[in-house]
């Protein structure tokens, strides 16, 4: 294996990290505030996908517009999403807060087969941006547009969260509700504002997704779960580690990938046995506030 | 004595309409008689679990053990022993991941079971000469392979499995589980050893667990990796229970059946792609309609009949 070859791996799993760091900061977002661990995120950034492959291949919409109207589109489903249901699951246990999720996420799921079928396409769209040179590396040009938007997209929730007043209401609401509420903040006005910009997150993100991954219905699945990893690596509600948590998911899961002989499915499992270990001697993540249990 | 029969009379019950399809030997009704009785351990199993507060999204990992241990060590040790040996070893497995997730709250502890169960398919596929690696292996057939034998063991075990849920009901367990899950720091200052009994529930949740593996693996005499450890086995307990009704030995069975009608249902209507729309519908109903389950349902409304004038008492007791 030649250094160009390792450099190859780590670059392109670069790209993908900056696409998971996306997926993965909108929802440590609403999880982070609202504490409802939302299985359906997958399935928002999948429709967002199909959102931006459909305006693409039926209109020829330029996929730079249809990741903006992705966003727009899925920042008001979740809205419709939490005032039909998730506000009223809110109040009740974990456990049924994690199976109501679930429900969403294979009822969008399966609505996407009917609607599209499982088969995988590719959108066939000229490449976003001119491919960029790095020495021997030659990075195509949606790998170059994921990065950049994924990384746009990651500081456009830290700047959300830690310099806007709604960012502020979202970590009091977060820390203390009852508190909050007290203070005058109307904490689910405020959880409804991180649900409706999460899924706008996630919606710019499925538009990422139709640049560089296959647009199928199940695409969102295997996407929240490394979400859910690259989340609990970088600390609950910690949009900076989750930028690192997604950068380790997808080096680990690229160059076992690349280089272990066979090793094209091993990478995800490798990723999450990785996981595991860190938890075990951090039990709130890498980058996550250390607190009594 | 009467307790003990009244109890004897509920497993009757819960093991007749099985006994009943396995002697009518009609081949379509004993093939969803096995799959309800299969997602019914399996889902006993994740609430024994859940009592102590711990929601696990990763025992499609004990699952698959189960099937897979059993399998290779049948052929070594004999089905009595292979089997227990089997399950001994899914007891110990659970028992390490119950200690390192000890510390793990809410959210952490869901993904690491999630995280543990999607990196096991890795320790198969890195050992092919031991466990066969991607193509699978081939268990011993069940009941030398006739359905209608195989419900009837099934059957058996679901019953064991029943019992093991009741003895966790029981006065011995009951009030420290959950009290663990309600307050753990409450639970150990009055004396509960929290840490001891949260490993318990895992050892025996992940032995019952694999006990329905072991029943999945010898159906057919054939599994491959992407048989058991997929997320469908990781959703399935949680929706059966839930839907069931949880905390309860029934509320997993009844929940079984449930599920399966529904998805009967589903396949007639909807037809074969895309059918599991209806169960995404239904929990989700059920959730915002019905979030005891349809058990903690049907208890609510024999107890509003049985005491309309306590309904205040419940209600105070609710807003704690």
């Amino acid at each position: 294996m030649t250094t160009a070859a390792v450099l190859q791996a780590v670059i392109l799993s670069l790209t993908v990290a900056a696409l998971y760091a996306a997926v993965a900061a909108g929802l440590t977002l609403t999880v982070g505030v609202t504490r409802i661990i939302n299985f359906a995120h997958g399935e928002f950034v999948m429709l967002g996908a199909f959102l931006t492959y459909g305006l693409h291949t039926r209109w020829g919409v330029s996929p730079w517009l249809g990741m903006a109207a992705s966003g727009v589109a899925l920042g008001l489903l979740s809205a419709l999403v939490y005032r039909l249901f998730l506000a009223r699951v809110l109040k009740q246990d974990e456990h049924n807060q994690l199976l109501a999720t679930l429900g969403l996420s294979i009822l969008l799921l399966n609505i996407a087969v009917i609607l599209w079928s499982p088969d995988p396409r590719v959108m066939q769209a000229p490449a976003l941006m001119p491919p960029l040179r790095l020495g021997a590396v030659t990075v195509p040009g949606n790998n170059v547009a994921v990065a950049l938007v994924g990384l746009l997209l990651f500081l456009a929730m830290l700047w959300i969260k830690n310099h806007t007043r709604y960012g502020t209401q979202m970590r009091f609401a977060s820390d203390d509700p009852e508190l909050a509420l007290h203070a005058g903040i109307n904490v689910d006005r405020v959880f409804e504002l991180s649900f409706v910009i999460g899924g706008a997150a996630a919606g710019v993100s499925g538009g990422l997704v139709a640049l560089v991954l296959y647009v199928q219905p199940s695409v969102g699945v295997d996407l929240v779960i490394r979400a859910f990893a690259i989340i609990a690596l970088g600390g609950l509600g910690n949009i900076p580690g989750a930028l690192m948590g997604a950068a380790i998911l997808a080096l680990v899961e690229g160059l076992v990938s690349t280089f272990v002989p066979q090793g094209g499915s091993w990478g995800f499992g490798v990723a999450f046995l990785l996981l595991l270990l860190v938890l075990v001697v951090r039990p709130s993540g890498l980058f996550g506030k250390q607190v009594q249990a | 004595m009467n307790a003990l029969v009244l109890r004897l009379g509920f497993y009757a019950a819960i093991a007749a309409p099985f006994v009943a399809v396995a002697l009518a030997e009609h081949a379509f009704l004993v093939q969803v008689a096995i799959g309800i009785a299969v997602s019914a351990i399996l889902a006993l199993a994740w609430d024994i679990l859940s009592r102590t507060g711990q929601v696990s999204l990763g025992h499609a990992a004990f699952f698959g053990m189960g099937g897979y241990g059993s399998a290779l060590l049948t052929p070594v040790l004999g089905p009595v022993l292979g089997w227990t040996a089997g399950l001994l070893l899914c007891g110990a497995v659970a028992v390490l991941l119950g200690a390192v997730t000890l510390r793990l709250r809410r959210l952490y502890f869901t993904i690491a079971t999630l995280s543990f169960s999607l990196s096991i398919q890795v320790f198969i596929l890195v050992t092919p000469d031991l466990t066969g690696g991607s193509t699978g292996i081939m268990p011993p057939v069940l009941a030398g392979g006739s359905p209608p034998h195989q419900l009837l063991f099934i059957t058996g075990c679901l019953v064991a499995a029943a019992v093991v849920s009741d003895v966790f009901l029981g006065a011995r367990f009951r009030p420290a589980f959950f009290m663990i899950r309600n307050n753990p720091h409450l639970a150990a200052a009055s004396g509960v050893p929290v840490t001891r009994l949260k490993i318990l529930a895992f050892a025996v949740s992940g032995m019952v667990a694999g006990l329905a593996g072991a029943c999945y693996a010898g159906l057919y005499g054939y599994v491959i990796p992407d048989d058991v450890f997929t997320t469908n086995w990781n959703v399935l307990p949680l929706a059966v229970t839930i839907l069931g009704g949880m905390d309860t030995t029934l509320g997993p069975v009844v929940g079984a059946v449930a599920l399966r009608l529904l998805e009967e249902v589903a396949r007639h209507v909807v037809g074969g792609v895309g059918y599991q729309v209806v169960y995404g519908a239904v929990i989700i109903l059920f959730i915002v309609g019905m979030p005891a389950g349809l058990v903690g349902f049907a208890r609510g409304l024999l107890r509003r009949r049985k005491a309309p004038a306590r309904s205040d008492g419940a209600k105070a007791r609710l807003a704690s």
